[in-house]
C-alpha cells in the first residue's frame, strides 16, 4: 500500500456552475490514473457532477461564491473522493431522490450518485457543512460476486 | 455548450454540442422554448456531439417532452453516445423519450 501525499490532491474552488467541466477534468484523469476503463470514468464523472450540482444548489441556495475543497485519492487502486462544503449540514433524507415511475424533472441526482459509486457516505464536518465521500474501484480489481 | 436550431417545415432540429450540465442546461432550455412557443411538430434534438450530460440537462428534455405533448407534438432524441444512453437507462427514461439511432431517422415524418 502506498502512503504518499503526492497521491492526495486538494483543490478549492468556488461554488459556481462554471467550474464543473474543470473538476470532470480532473475527475477524469484521476480515474484514468487508477486504471478504469472509459466508461467507469464517464459514470465516476456524472457521479461528482452530481454531486457538485447538489451543494451548490442546496447546500449553498445557489449562490455561486461560496467555497467548495475537493480531495482526490487515488491510492490503494481505487477512486476516492472528498466534497467538503461550508453550509449548514445537509443530512442525505434532505436530499432523497424521487420514485424513478414518477416523470418529472429534477430529483435524479442522488439516484445516480448511488447507482454509479461503491461507497457514498456523507457526515456532518469541521467546519459545520457536509463532507461527502465518494469511492469506486476499478470493475477488473473486483473480486467477482 | 453550443446549440444551433434549424428549422425544416413545421419540424425544429437542434444541434447540441459540448457538455450539458447546471451551467449550460439554461441556455438549452431557453433555445428549445422557443420552438414549443412556435409548436414545432417534431421537436429533434440531436445529442451526436453531446459529450456528458447530467440530470440538469435531463430534466431539461423531460420539460420539452412534456410541453411538446402538450399541444400534441413529439420530441425526438438521436445520436445518443454509450455513455448518454446510459444516463437514460440509469433514469429508467428509455422507454418514456422517442430515440432514434440517426437524425434523418428522427427528422422523418
Amino acid at each position: 500500500m502506498s502512503d504518499r501525499a503526492a497521491d492526495q490532491l486538494h483543490v478549492t474552488i468556488p461554488s459556481d456552475p462554471k467550474y464543473l467541466p474543470l473538476v470532470r477534468a480532473m475527475v477524469d484523469e484521476g480515474a484514468a490514473l487508477t486504471g478504469f476503463a472509459q466508461e467507469e470514468r464517464h459514470a465516476i464523472s456524472l457521479a461528482v457532477t452530481e454531486a457538485m450540482t447538489n451543494v451548490i444548489r442546496h447546500a449553498y441556495g445557489g449562490d455561486q461564491e461560496q467555497r467548495i475543497d475537493l480531495t482526490l485519492d487515488t491510492r490503494d487502486q481505487r477512486f476516492r473522493l472528498d466534497i467538503i462544503d461550508y453550509a449548514e449540514y445537509v443530512s442525505p433524507e434532505q436530499i432523497a431522490s424521487r420514485p424513478l415511475d414518477e416523470v418529472r424533472p429534477g430529483g435524479l441526482g442522488v439516484h445516480l450518485i448511488k447507482s454509479t459509486m461503491d461507497e457514498v457516505h456523507y457526515r456532518k464536518n469541521e467546519h459545520g457543512g457536509t463532507t461527502l465521500t465518494l469511492v469506486k474501484a476499478p470493475a477488473t480489481t473486483k473480486e467477482p460476486s | 455548450m453550443k446549440v444551433t436550431r434549424e428549422s425544416h417545415d413545421s419540424a425544429a432540429l437542434f444541434i447540441v454540442e459540448g457538455q450539458v450540465d447546471m451551467h449550460t442546461s439554461p441556455e438549452l432550455r431557453s433555445q428549445l422554448r422557443g420552438a414549443l412557443e412556435d409548436r414545432a411538430n417534431p421537436v429533434v434534438v440531436d445529442l451526436t456531439s453531446v459529450a456528458f450530460i447530467d440530470s440538469s440537462g435531463l430534466a431539461t428534455l423531460i420539460e420539452a417532452l412534456q410541453a411538446t405533448a402538450k399541444y400534441g407534438g413529439r420530441l425526438r432524441l438521436c445520436g445518443l453516445s454509450p455513455e448518454v444512453r446510459n444516463l437514460f437507462e440509469l433514469s429508467k427514461l428509455t422507454s418514456i423519450f422517442d430515440l432514434r439511432d440517426t437524425r434523418e431517422e428522427a427528422m422523418q415524418g
